[in-house]
């Protein structure tokens, strides 16, 4: 049980230094990140929305990460954003929109667009394993709250 | 636990804020040599203000470059040859 915690609070660690990181390096060069953003093959009318929806979000799944009671919601949405991410970049890759993009966000920018799937694809099984790991502890803590009333 | 849980987690929100602060660019990507994108491939754009302008839009209007290939956009907005407008006017005349 001790060691589940443990394996927990770790994923739970990573995935907020990595969201904590990518959103703040977006804050701190917000000008450069609105260009990176026109820069992408999405529409830009998409911009104004997505500059402010993607590090916001990353915020909000650091906060529901730090806290027991929000870490599955938190959890799922980080499987949900680095899923998206991951295909985003296999299009790239494959050059599904006909021209390859820089690849941006700190110190991140510097990986290439194959080791950023490598990267994401990382994170998206912690964030699974992290999903069976907390249902598993949700699940049992639901077993114990109802043999104790028996 | 909780006291190690909460150890952990202040290291590494100072670690991630650290980190963001370090890496983030000290300086204006606007001092540094500017490109604009042809359709084909990156020309030096020119001299800010006096060969072009950046004309209100959404779009990247110059790119810096890290030396390695890779393009970063940097001004906002249309690319616009100030030459270039001079010519295109100067033919609109002659047709005139």
């Amino acid at each position: 049980m001790l060691k589940r915690q443990v394996l927990l609070e770790c994923i739970s660690a990573l995935l907020i230094m990595l969201f904590l990181y990518a959103s703040l390096s977006k804050f701190l060069d917000f000008y450069t990140f609105t260009g990176e953003m026109n820069n992408q093959p999405l529409p830009n009318s998409w911009t104004p929305f997505l500059v402010w929806f993607i590090p916001c979000s990353e915020i909000l799944m650091c906060i529901a990460l730090l806290f027991e009671r929000t870490r599955l919601i938190g959890l799922y949405a980080s499987l949900f954003f680095m899923s998206l991410f991951t295909i985003y970049s296999l299009f790239i890759v494959f050059n599904f929109f006909g021209r390859i993009p820089c690849s941006c966000g700190g110190v991140i920018k510097r990986l290439t667009w194959n080791q950023h799937i490598v990267l994401n694809l990382f994170f998206v099984a912690l964030s699974i394993w992290g999903i069976i790991l907390q249902r598993r502890k949700s699940f049992k803590s639901i077993l114990i709250t109802k043999n104790s009333f028996v | 636990m909780k006291r190690i849980k909460w150890t952990i987690m202040t290291l590494i929100i100072s670690l991630s804020v650290g980190g963001a602060l370090a890496t983030a660019p000290q300086h204006d990507c606007r001092t540094d040599p500017q490109y604009y994108w042809t359709g084909s491939g990156y020309m030096p754009a020119g001299a800010w203000g006096a060969t072009y302008l950046c004309d209100s839009g959404i779009d990247i209007c110059t790119y810096t470059t890290d030396g390695f290939g890779n393009y970063t956009g940097c001004r906002q907005g249309e690319y616009r040859l100030i030459t270039g407008i001079n010519k295109t006017q100067k033919a609109k005349a002659g047709k005139k």
